[in-house]
């Protein structure tokens, strides 16, 4: 491995830990579907349930990552940026949502969907300022955006359509996030490995 | 003979290529755990043990061995030390790569 691959194992680490996503987009899926009131969902202690079950899951998938993948904690610098862009995100989410299509008197009221653009923004923002962007991100989150600002959102809100949207990104991400992970570090060399060689 | 130039001597303990790998992964990181530098070293468990006791030997790295959910963890950091002579390894070498390259 040369020195660039070696340095940047570490945001791989962090960033390419696809799985995660699958309860996050689950829970933008279940959002969705209680904001319509869709079955069972239109109850608020199935989404509170629902919630705690997801977070549980993630727990899980982060421990199969930990032991799989092992552990790392990024240095200071990487740290601060994580920091940084997790406020920007904050920023994104309420002032691009508002700003495009709100009941807000300064909102332009386009007819776009605004949870879709702010999604994809922040996610954006999040991989760059981790330093763990990469091709299918900007390609998806892309196609994300520019899906959301087409000037085809007419009627009522959009974000229930904005939160499926989402998710199929940020699981189609995921995935693909996963399976670069495991081809960037590889299957674990054991002794009997070495022992043909 | 011309005498050698002594800031272009490499450190022999870091330019073992398993040692330089894992200095180099640390080096961009707070800390980490021995299945991480496992995974990103490719180097056996045995292998990895070694050049870490030779590291730590050094005074190059600093390990802390600890329990997490009862299964035992290695965390492995650089020292300052290491930190610094790894910094100067890689400027060493790009020094030579530079006076290896034809003069135009």
């Amino acid at each position: 491995m040369d020195r660039k691959t070696l340095e940047s194992a570490a945001t791989a680490n962090a960033y390419l830990r696809g799985l995660l996503s699958v309860p996050i987009a689950l829970l933008l899926f279940v959002a969705a579907l209680g904001n319509a009131s869709v079955g069972p969902f239109r109850h608020s202690w199935v989404f509170l349930v629902v919630v705690a079950v997801l977070a549980g899951a993630y727990l899980l998938i982060n421990r199969y990552y930990n032991d799989t993948f092992g552990r790392v904690t990024p240095s200071a610098r990487q740290q601060s940026r994580l920091i940084v862009a997790t406020l920007a995100s904050v920023v994104i989410m309420i002032g691009v949502s508002t700003l495009l299509r709100s009941r807000a008197p300064w909102s332009l009221d386009l007819p776009v969907n605004s949870i879709a653009v702010a999604f994809a923004l922040v996610l954006l923002v999040t991989f760059i300022a981790g330093g763990g962007v990469r091709l299918h991100h900007v390609a998806i989150l892309g196609a994300l955006a520019i899906a959301g600002l087409l000037p085809v959102w007419h009627g009522s809100d959009p974000g229930n359509i904005g939160l499926v949207m989402a998710g199929v990104a940020i699981l189609v991400i995921g995935i693909l996030d996963h399976i670069l992970l495991v081809r960037t570090l590889g299957p674990l060399v054991t002794e009997d490995s070495n022992a043909g060689a | 003979m011309p005498e050698p130039d002594g800031d272009l001597i490499l450190d022999r303990l870091i330019h073992e290529p398993g040692r330089l790998a894992i200095l180099t992964v640390l080096s961009s990181v707070s800390d980490a755990d021995f299945v991480f530098l496992q995974r990103t070293t490719g180097l056996t468990k045995g292998n990895l043990s070694s050049h870490l006791s030779k590291l730590e030997d050094g005074g190059l790295v600093e390990i802390v061995k600890s329990f997490v959910r009862k299964k035992p963890n290695t965390n492995v950091a650089l020292t300052p030390v290491g930190r610094e002579r790894i910094a100067r390894h890689w400027e060493q070498l790009e020094r030579l790569r530079k006076l290896a390259e034809p003069s135009s």
